[in-house]
């Protein structure tokens, strides 16, 4: 299956994003990786969605961010999830579940 | 908390926008790198695994512009860029943008100027507790027949007497007082007597002292004086010392108890002294002296007032056979202030600056349509290109609003230079005056109008576009898109409306401008050029002058003196002036007239004068002779009557050699013998038509308080200092006050029709110039429109003149449906102005001819010049242009 990444809905992507920061801090490169592997390759965020999103959630007071070091000794900005994020990841994950639920008994329904 | 982290991030984005690009340059950068690393451990060559991570990042400004786009203050972001774009538009369009403001700022300086001055008078509270409550009586009879005249003191007494609506009534009078002691020259000031109730009545308090306490208006008391903060501070140097001090009141002393503050202004903004007046038992009817002013009993409204009132004047009618006709007018207190004849004129004004911004706004509208059919094609391509209809509708909002608040400043800066000319000017002494601010209301009034009018007619073209077919109108190609039918009628409506108006406000113009140059025309009655004489009142200080002989002494003393100053052809004295100085007035006696039992002649003007006065003003002799030197003291009693006294009272009879008397029969005056007929002066103002009067030579009617009046043989102005130094070397006491030469008392006399006349008709010149420029930019645009057609019909073969007519004709054809509407409108509105008058009436056919070709001469010249254009349009280039 391969989905579009432009139509990737907001929501999904933002549940994506504090999914795949919730074990430890990322740079960019390594969430959109990070994504790819907990979706078995499904989603494959691009760049032009993957840093709007992380700005906007910085914003918002979910994500912070800090200058690193990566893995192979470069500059990297990684994010990690904020007490505000970790709220708001609970908060996603129940609504998503909500939401997966009703729409698989719709498309069960005959 | 969200909305800190939010604030933050504005905060940041806004204040430190180069560092927060910087770090998402390096982010990103760093991201390529990162990905670039990746590439070649999975085995790609240097330039290989370059280009491959650019191509999945997808280019670096656009993810830059992307993650811009979800970032706090975008909206700011956007709103600044569109305020930039706006000022280039506005930079690019130098015409539109220099008419659009003007017509803005013209409009809202003008309304806010006006309706601050409006406010100001009509409006805004009295500086009194209750003024509300408040109301001035005045007394109307006839033969007096003064719609707001005085009543004496007999009236006050019966008035009080069966007085019911009111809270104890208070008299008063408002005279000119001579004010001396030791605290500094002489000088005359205007002031008031006013019963020992006045103060409380209008529930004000002194910034020292006391006010007049109950009872201090009988007979007994001893003379007090109440100062104003204006002369306190220039006599007595604003000393709480001036307390107790004795100052002399017209050469009596008076003790000071209290200072009024700043702000009461009351009989007149000028009163500067209240003494106490005395309520002396009357042994008759007169002198008529008097005004009541008195608060309303609660739950008691002036109507009722008035009611009772009138029934009081009818008993008084009773009681004295003398009054005929008598009524008790009652005004509240700010209609009392402002005067009758403002109040209208002020509203009038009002009316008209209403209607010059109602032009400025079509102006403005008109302008906005004209550049919507030009940006319809710029609209559309922006909305094909992706443009959300949102973010137009934001841009062209914040054009209309960058425009309204441009215009609402320079607006503003008129206002203010407006408010401070009329303040500085303050024509007809307008009441209030001082209280007039720059109203803050008024002003965002007009900012509101003006704006709503840019966004109304500024939002034109994104909703067309709406609806537009996007190809059809960016395929239209060269032309600057084509003005949709609707449209056209629409701004031709607009400009119809604002002939219309201008044309009323023309024709309003007209009226006042043709009654002015009557009033202009008016003669006061006397010959000498008004600019050669001067005058100016003598007040004796000491009170021994109050005795005829020693007067007598003194004004002949003034007379030698003011002959020998040079440049004075003559000099002479009278108590009375043209144009509205009269000074006493009366009724008087015909020998052998036969009178009804209790029937009075008319109260009419008599003047006393020197012998020189009628050959000073050069009042002609119509028949008998002038005074003379020989009238003295002990000599025959001689009168001297007006061509209007004898064409009234003793018609195709022989006046000289008759016999007249002062004060009606059984007063035990003199007769006196009519020695001779003089033209007729006006004594009442230029407006009032003709004044009877009778003259008394000074020596027989001596009074101490005169005008010197004498005559030169060029501008008079300059012999005002040493006739000063002259009359000051013969007694140091003595005081000189209203300096000037009859022309400055005629000017004057005139400065309320001035005022009114010449607002109206700056406000009647901005409406018409505003007009012109509509029609001007219709033409104009509608040439531009047509090049094509004009280069068509010219290759065709018609000439020039041709063109210039049917361009003409388009507007000519517009100015006459306005010029009709404007004509029925200023038919129905005219009436309003009709008591500011003089001399013509509300449908003067030359006003409105003058309005209607002046408006038509403005249309044709408006129409001309884009004409005129029309025809240098090349047919080659016309049709190339397609």
């Amino acid at each position: 299956m391969s989905v579009p990444t432009t139509n990737l809905l907001q929501g999904t992507l933002d549940l994506l994003i504090l999914k795949a920061l919730a074990l430890a801090g990322m740079h960019g490169l390594g969430i959109s990786h990070r994504i790819a592997q907990m979706t078995n390759g499904t989603f494959q965020v691009k760049p032009g969605s993957l840093f709007p999103a992380l700005h906007r959630m910085e914003e918002a007071g979910w994500l912070s961010s800090t200058w690193g070091e990566s893995e192979n000794n470069r500059r990297a900005k990684f994010y990690r999830l904020t007490v505000a994020g970790r709220r708001q990841l609970q908060t996603e994950t129940r609504q998503w579940e909500t939401i997966a639920l009703a729409i698989a008994s719709a498309l069960q329904a005959s | 908390m969200p909305w800190l982290n939010r604030l933050a991030s504005l905060h940041r984005n806004i204040l430190r926008r180069p560092h927060v690009e910087r770090d998402l340059d390096d982010e990103l950068r760093a991201y390529l790198d990162q990905l670039t690393d990746e590439k070649r451990a999975a085995g790609m060559g240097v330039a290989e695994a370059q280009r491959a991570a650019r191509i999945e990042l997808g280019g670096l400004e656009q993810v830059k512009e992307q993650v811009r786009q979800v970032r706090s203050g975008q909206m700011l972001d956007e709103f600044l860029q569109d305020l930039r774009y706006g000022f280039r538009m506005l930079r690019k369009n130098p015409a539109f943008t220099v008419v659009a403001l003007l017509a803005l700022a013209l409009g809202i300086g003008a309304n806010t100027a006006m309706f601050s001055v409006a406010y100001g008078i009509l409006l805004r509270p009295l500086p009194y507790a209750h003024a509300d409550r408040v109301a001035v009586v005045y007394m109307r009879y006839f033969p007096r027949d003064f719609a707001f005249g005085t009543m004496c003191m007999r009236d006050y007494l019966m008035w009080k007497e069966n007085n019911r609506a009111f809270e104890d009534p208070s008299l008063f009078t408002s005279r000119s007082m001579d004010i001396g002691g030791k605290e500094g020259v002489p000088e005359q000031v205007q002031g008031a007597s006013v019963t020992a109730g006045f103060f409380s009545t209008l529930d004000v308090r002194p910034l020292i002292g006391r006010i007049f306490a109950p009872g201090e208006d009988k007979p007994t008391t001893a003379s007090l004086a109440v100062l104003s903060e204006s002369i306190w501070r220039r006599r007595f140097a604003a000393s709480s010392g001036v307390l107790g001090q004795t100052i002399l009141v017209n050469g009596a002393p008076a003790t000071v108890i209290g200072v009024m503050p700043g702000v009461f202004q009351f009989p007149r903004r000028q009163t500067e002294v209240w003494t106490n007046l005395l309520l002396n038992p009357p042994t008759r009817y007169g002198p008529w002296f008097y005004r009541g002013v008195a608060r309303l009993k609660p739950g008691v409204t002036l109507q009722q007032a008035q009611s009772e009132l009138n029934h009081i004047g009818l008993r008084m009618m009773q009681q004295n056979s003398f009054y005929k006709r008598l009524t008790l007018p009652v005004l509240g207190l700010r209609d009392a202030l402002m005067g009758v004849t403002l109040k209208p004129a002020i509203l009038v004004l009002a009316g008209a600056v209403g209607l010059v911004l109602l032009i400025a706004v079509v102006n403005v509208a008109n302008l906005m349509l004209a550049r919507a059919t030009v940006r319809e094609r710029e609209m559309a391509l922006r909305l094909s290109l992706g443009a959300s209809r949102g973010r137009l509708v934001r841009q062209l909002l914040t054009e209309s609003v960058l425009l309204a608040v441009m215009g609402g400043v320079v607006g503003l800066v008129l206002a203010w230079g407006g408010i401070h000319l009329v303040r500085a000017w303050n024509p007809g002494n307008l009441p209030f005056i001082d209280s007039v601010r720059l109203d803050l209301g008024a002003l965002s009034f007009m900012l509101v109008v003006s704006m709503l009018t840019g966004v109304v007619f500024g939002l034109a073209p994104a909703f067309e576009s709406a609806r537009a077919d996007l190809n059809a109108t960016i395929q239209a190609g060269g032309r600057a898109g084509s003005d949709s039918l609707v449209r056209g009628r629409t701004r031709a409506a607009l400009v119809v409306c604002e002939i219309a108006v201008s044309l009323m406000l023309l024709v309003g113009a007209g009226l006042l401008l043709r009654s002015f140059a009557n009033l202009q025309l008016v003669s006061g009655g006397f010959s000498t050029p008004p600019r050669q004489i001067l005058t100016m009142l003598i007040s004796p200080g000491n009170r021994k002058y109050n005795d005829a002989r020693a007067g007598l002494a003194f004004y002949d003393e003034v007379l030698r003196h003011a002959r020998s100053v040079p440049g004075v052809e003559t000099a002479t004295l009278t108590d009375s002036l043209p144009p509205d100085q009269q000074g006493d007035a009366d009724t008087f006696g015909i020998e052998g007239q036969a009178l009804a039992p209790g029937e009075l002649n008319p109260i009419i003007s008599d003047i006393t004068v020197g012998p020189d006065f009628f050959r000073t003003l050069g009042i002609p002799l119509v028949k008998g002779r002038y005074f003379t030197d020989h009238d003295g003291q002990d000599s025959v009693p001689v009168a001297i009557v007006s061509d209007g006294f004898v064409r009234r009272f003793l018609p195709n009879q022989e006046a000289v050699g008759k016999r007249i008397r002062q004060s009606g029969p059984g007063m035990g005056n003199p007769w006196m013998e009519i020695v001779g007929v003089v033209g007729n002066v006006k004594y009442l103002g230029l407006t009032v038509d003709t004044d009877p009067a009778y003259y008394m030579p000074f020596a027989q009617a001596y009074g101490p308080r005169m005008f010197l009046a004498v005559r030169s043989s060029s501008d008079a102005t300059h012999l005002a200092a040493p006739l000063r130094r002259e009359i000051q070397a013969i007694d140091p006491g003595v005081t000189l006050a209203q300096i000037g030469t009859l022309e400055q008392a005629r000017t004057l006399s005139v400065s309320q029709p001035r005022f009114d006349t010449i607002l109206l008709s700056l406000f009647a010149a901005i409406a018409m110039l505003l007009a012109a420029v509509g029609i001007y930019g219709l033409i104009g645009y509608s040439v531009a429109q047509r090049t094509h057609e004009i280069g068509v019909r010219m290759a065709l073969g018609a000439a020039q003149v041709d063109v210039v007519r049917m361009v003409v004709r388009q507007g000519m054809s517009l100015a006459i449906i306005g010029i009709m509407l404007g004509l029925a409108g200023a038919f129905a509105l005219t009436r309003l102005l009709k008591a500011m008058l003089f001399g013509i009436g509300v449908t003067d056919a030359l006003a409105f001819a003058a309005a209607v070709s002046g408006m038509m001469i403005v249309v044709l010249l408006a129409a001309f010049v884009p004409a005129l254009r029309a025809t240098r349009i090349s047919p080659v280039a016309a049709l190339r242009y397609e």
